[in-house]
């Protein structure tokens, strides 16, 4: 739940995300769920003319699934928090393990 | 439930028979109006609110003729007996509106429906065209919001129509809206149902594009739209009519639309003489428009209190000739045509493009019409009903599934959590045990670092620090940099590919590793001084400290109320937390390594200061001294001034030869140890007694190079700590006679040490401008000295003295007169003034 | 005290009840430095229905999309309905081939999609749907499927001299075993 805690604190930033397929787009992070599909507003298409099937699309929901990298703003992440975060998530997969 | 030959596939049909009304959909109380209507058109039910009280009379002003075309929209005939001038609406609506009976009376009302309407063909066509129109009349067209300009998309909006967790999402507004609604939109429906009598304007067919046409003899084709035949075909009269107006015709015939598009124009409807309704006495809006113009007038008469409704919920009447969005968007989004003479003085070619615009909207909204006709499918309930799912997967993801309790919340969701309290958002419930974690990591976190100096001395102790980052950032910028060539390392074996699941990801990365350890050595020349299992183990350190640290801090969370004197078993349980707490103390300090035995000679520095060589290490010491008592924190203290030349922050900070400047890294180094480390370490000293320092001092001179640590930022920090220290105890009586002198003996010695490198401590030329740091120690010498010891003090650093006033002037106002305050820090140490250089 | 709300003294507070061998000045200096942190307020934290699938396909129900599957195909429809796998019901859809510079439509009708295959799910702006971009044209079926055919050779040719390139780099193909377009 680590990742899906993180990208909720990235509501209403604006991302890049790449997908598996190199199609980039950005836009305004609306939403994230816990199969971290994300849901964009307002979005962007980066190199529109080579997918000319998103070229009318105003907003997108794309599977968590066929994501490769999200783009973030650094000044939204602190880094200190992230990783005590990521210590608890850590033992609890550990205490979960057990 | 093919009485009437229709599809039965009509969108009404195929929705559930349920309650519509959820927390997804605003109510919609005319699908109800229709229903009753469709089978209770007979029933004179009058029992609620008479026609007459609610009629405003506006019908009554129209002009009551032109009635040639009544026959076209009203199914010919002229027999529409069922449907009477007195059928009351609202009542039918007040009825059906009452959302506690709502379920009942709907069964009710469809389960008849059958036998109540007479089998006479025309009298079964009229109600034909009723149910027809008010099936085909979507609920929602899901594209509401974008009627209205202002419109951002933004799920938070709704977040409040989430929050129910609450079973009271019925329609609680229904009654009071459907009685609004029907007092003016629904007795004018009734007006118009008159067959005998329409009056002129209120009667015309509706031609604007996305309605459906109430029309009978269309009717009796599908409505619903199959695949498409193709082009929609747009009646010669339609296009010639904005032909006139010098629309060119590409833009009236858009391209195919990827779904079918059907126009359910009918073929007589632009018959309707264009002037017809300028002759209207209600002034209509934006004339030009064919469509526009066939609107009938009383939909572009401004409804104020009605309009936002209508945009949440389309009407289901049973003969609604106007969408809602249609006319009402148009107006709203092109304030400035109002009426058909400002349209005239418009020039050509914003007529064109107004005219391009209206046409473009009225093919969005016939687009939005077509989607509009399955829409509903999904209900409210069930939207309602997956999101629930998804949440208690949530709450059992989190490993609770008995309560959404705080811990487990915590534990999922902690990022989230504490981020959100951090960047100033107030918890949803006030009772999570957060704050805490907040105060940690706001502590933690950058420029909010420090406050832990002393009342008397911390504040300007603390400016002294940023100020001094300040500064350092500024040279940072200024001079340009010099990359240190630095090799990847790659750490750790990636492994054979596999296919891979959740746990154990299929690597993506399959690189050989040379087999010898040598090769793997080779790579790694940038930390040349640690071993790849040394900096493993240091880094294995660093996260036993953290996890100590954090079972410490969770202990403060669960902290007993204070026991009461009386109450043995409080007395008790606060006795085993503390026992806890002392354990988890041992524990942390354990980790931390201070008390290692120091090994002089050796090149692997002591563990606690490998510790602090890492930034995480570094970032742990002010949640570090937060735990530990005075003694632990003099301890640590120590263990930094015994080591200070082996700190990474000193050792690595010697500029070589020929160097201008400290690599990135090292700076960043430098600027971590300051904002992390040196604040704690102030707050210490700060309140340190004067032995402390005394034997601090002693050990820097003795243990430590002290030339190599002077000609670096942390160690003249730690000595400028320390002297000052010792000036605030002395000033303040605090000094023994005996302290005294042990302490001047120590003086004299660094001084002495000092002495021929005072000079060569500024790390840069003048005009680098990061030398406030060295000012700060010197007027921290200078203090201390001996007026014999001054007058040696100032022949050293007179030239920097000079050349600093000299290059100041040279500066702007405001960076002169922080150089020349910098220096004046020291020149009034020793009793002197810049203003007294001349 | 129990449980420390952010508007709590923060523990080691004026009780005496502090981690082992605090000072009383230490304590003090805590109060000092932590109290103002205590006031802090901003937006409230978000609901958490809003992070549910419900809630990220909740606009795009009744609307018209593009949806992209895995498989590369385009399918344009209504969305009608889905569950929190985003399977999804998709009405009146067309699936619109591209090849080259050209792109036709074959009217499907209703699609069943279940949610692994789905890539993205885009919202269609109606307003600016008919303005493709000038750089593709509308061509007949039967002429589109053919040249796609032949894109679809020589693209598979050319991953599979890639994947072998980057195997030897020691890059496993991200997508083998499934294709992704």
């Amino acid at each position: 739940m680590l990742f899906f805690s993180f990208f909720k604190t990235l509501t209403n930033q604006t991302v890049t995300i790449e997908l598996k397929n190199d199609i980039r787009i950005r836009g305004t992070l609306k939403s994230v769920d816990q199969y971290l599909n994300i849901k964009l507003d307002d979005v962007d298409v980066l190199d529109l003319d080579k997918y000319p099937h998103l070229s009318s699309v105003k907003n997108m929901f794309i599977r968590g699934s066929v994501v490769r990298y999200v783009v973030l703003p650094r000044s939204e992440v602190d880094v200190g928090l992230l990783e005590d975060a990521t210590r608890r998530e850590a033992a609890n997969q550990a205490g979960k393990a057990r | 439930m093919s009485f009437f030959g229709f599809n039965t596939t009509l969108p009404r049909d195929r929705a559930p028979p349920g309650d519509q009304r959820g927390i997804f959909d605003a109510p919609d109380p005319f699908a109800e109006v229709a229903r009753a209507q469709a089978a209770g058109l007979q029933a004179d039910d009058d029992d609620v609110i008479d026609f007459e009280d609610t009629y405003d009379g506006l019908g009554d002003q129209l002009d009551e003729d032109q009635d040639e075309f009544n026959d076209d929209t009203f199914g010919g005939g002229g027999d529409t007996g069922g449907v009477g001038r007195d059928f009351d609406f609202f009542g039918k609506t007040a009825q059906v509106a009452d959302v506690i009976g709502e379920e009942q009376i709907r069964y009710g009302l469809q389960k008849p429906q059958g036998s109540v309407i007479p089998p006479a063909a025309e009298t079964a066509a009229t109600l034909a065209a009723v149910e027809a129109a008010a099936a085909q009349k979507p609920k929602r067209s899901g594209y509401e919001k974008y009627e209205d300009p202002g419109y951002i998309p933004d799920l938070q909006a709704k977040s409040s129509v989430w929050s129910a967790h609450k079973k009271t999402e019925p329609s609680f507004q229904a009654p009071s809206l459907a009685k609004k609604m029907m007092s003016l939109e629904e007795v004018e429906a009734q007006m118009r149902q008159h067959p005998t009598a329409p009056p002129p304007g209120l009667s015309q067919p509706p031609v604007s594009l996305p309605q459906p046409m109430p029309d009978l003899s269309h009717f009796q084709q599908p409505l619903q739209p199959p695949l498409p035949e193709g082009f929609p075909h747009l009646p010669p009269e339609f296009v010639q009519a904005q032909l006139a107006k010098g629309i060119p015709p590409s833009q009236l015939l858009p391209p195919p639309p990827m779904v079918p598009e059907h126009f359910p124009m009918p073929g007589h409807a632009p018959n309707i003489p264009l002037h017809l309704l300028q002759n209207a006495h209600l002034p209509p809006q934006a004339m030009t428009p064919p469509q526009r113009q066939a609107m009938p007038p009383r939909a572009q008469r401004p409804y104020p209190q009605q309009q936002p409704q209508q945009q949440q919920q389309p009407q289901q009447q049973p003969q609604p000739p106007v969408i809602p969005q249609g006319p009402r968007a148009q107006a709203n989004q092109m304030p400035m045509v109002t009426n058909p003479q400002q349209l005239m003085h418009l020039n050509e070619e914003q007529r064109i493009a107004y005219l391009m615009e209206d046409a473009r909207r009225a093919k969005r909204n016939h687009k939005i019409f077509l989607l509009s006709k399955g829409n509903g499918l999904m209900t409210p309930q069930d939207k309602n009903f997956i999101t629930r799912i998804q949440l208690q997967q949530l709450v059992a993801a989190a490993g609770n599934v008995a309560d959404f309790d705080s811990e487990a919340v915590l534990s999922e969701d902690f990022y989230y959590q504490v981020y959100s309290q951090i960047r100033g958002a107030p918890r949803q419930h006030p009772h999570q045990p957060l704050g805490h974690f907040a105060q940690t990591y706001l502590l933690q976190t950058g420029n909010r670092l420090g406050g832990h100096g002393s009342r008397r001395h911390g504040n300007s102790a603390d400016n002294h620090m940023q100020r001094m980052q300040q500064q350092v950032q500024r040279a940072v910028e200024a001079a340009k940099q010099k990359p240190k060539n630095k090799q990847l390392i790659i750490e750790g074996s990636l492994g054979k590919i596999s296919f891979g699941n959740a746990k154990a990801p299929k690597p993506m990365l399959n690189i050989k590793r040379p087999d010898s350890s040598e090769g793997a050595k080779t790579t790694k020349k940038a930390h040349a001084d640690l071993s790849l299992s040394d900096r493993k183990s240091i880094l294995a350190n660093i996260e036993g400290v953290y996890s100590a640290l954090m079972e410490l801090e969770d202990m403060e969370r669960t902290m007993p109320p204070p026991p009461d004197e009386n109450d043995p078993e409080a007395i008790q349980q606060h006795m085993e937390w503390r026992q806890k707490v002392r354990a988890l103390n041992q524990k942390l300090w354990q980790k931390l390594k201070v008390m290692e035995p120091i090994v002089p000679n050796t090149n692997h520095p002591h563990p606690f200061i490998a510790f602090l060589s890492c930034p995480k290490g570094k970032k742990a010491i002010p949640r570090i001294f937060r735990q530990i008592d005075q003694e632990q924190r003099v301890t640590i203290l120590t263990m930094i001034v015994v080591n200070l030349d082996t700190l990474d922050v000193v050792r690595r900070a010697q500029l070589m030869p020929g160097e201008t400047q400290l690599s990135l890294a090292v700076r960043e180094a430098i600027e971590l140890f300051s904002q992390a480390v040196m604040p704690s370490l102030l707050g210490y000293v700060n309140e340190a007694p004067f032995n402390i320092i005394i034997g601090l001092l002693g050990l820097v001179i003795a243990q430590t190079h002290v030339e190599m640590v002077a000609k670096t930022r942390i160690g003249l920090g730690i000595l400028t700590m320390l002297l000052s220290r010792a000036e605030i105890v002395k000033e303040a009586g605090q000094a023994t006679e005996r302290d005294w002198q042990q302490w001047v003996e120590k003086f004299n010695v660094l001084f002495d040490t000092l002495e021929p490198i005072f000079p060569d401590l500024f790390p840069h030329s003048i005009n680098a401008g990061d030398d406030m740091y060295v000012w700060q120690f010197l007027a921290a010498v200078g203090i201390g000295a001996s007026p014999e010891q001054q007058q040696r003090l100032v022949i050293a650093v007179k030239d920097r003295v000079m050349e600093t006033v000299t290059y100041s002037k040279t500066l702007p106002a405001d960076m002169a007169s922080q150089r020349l305050g910098n220096v004046n820090l020291f020149m009034r140490a020793i009793g002197l003034d810049v203003e007294l250089l001349g | 005290m129990e449980r420390l709300s952010i508007n709590d003294p923060p523990a080691g507070g004026q009780h005496g009840i502090a981690p082992p061998g605090l000072s009383q000045q230490q304590q003090q200096q805590q109060n000092h430095s932590l109290g103002p942190m205590a006031q802090t307020q901003g937006p409230p934290q978000l609901p958490p229905q809003m992070f549910t699938t419900a809630a990220q396909l909740l606009d795009l129900t009744d609307k018209k999309l593009v949806l992209v599957l895995r498989d590369g195909r385009k399918l344009i429809g209504v969305l009608r309905s889905w569950d929190q796998f985003a399977n999804l019901v998709l009405q009146d859809t067309v699936e619109r081939l591209y090849a080259g510079n050209l792109y036709a439509d074959i009217p499907r009708g209703i699609f069943l999609v279940r949610g692994e295959n789905v890539l993205l799910l885009g919202e269609i702006d109606l307003d600016r749907e008919d303005e493709l971009p000038t750089t593709v044209q509308r061509a007949s079926f039967q002429e589109v499927f053919e040249l796609k055919q032949k894109e679809e050779e020589r693209r598979k040719g050319n991953d599979k001299k890639r994947h072998g390139k980057l195997r030897g780099l020691g890059f496993e193909a991200e997508h083998s075993g499934e294709i992704l377009f």
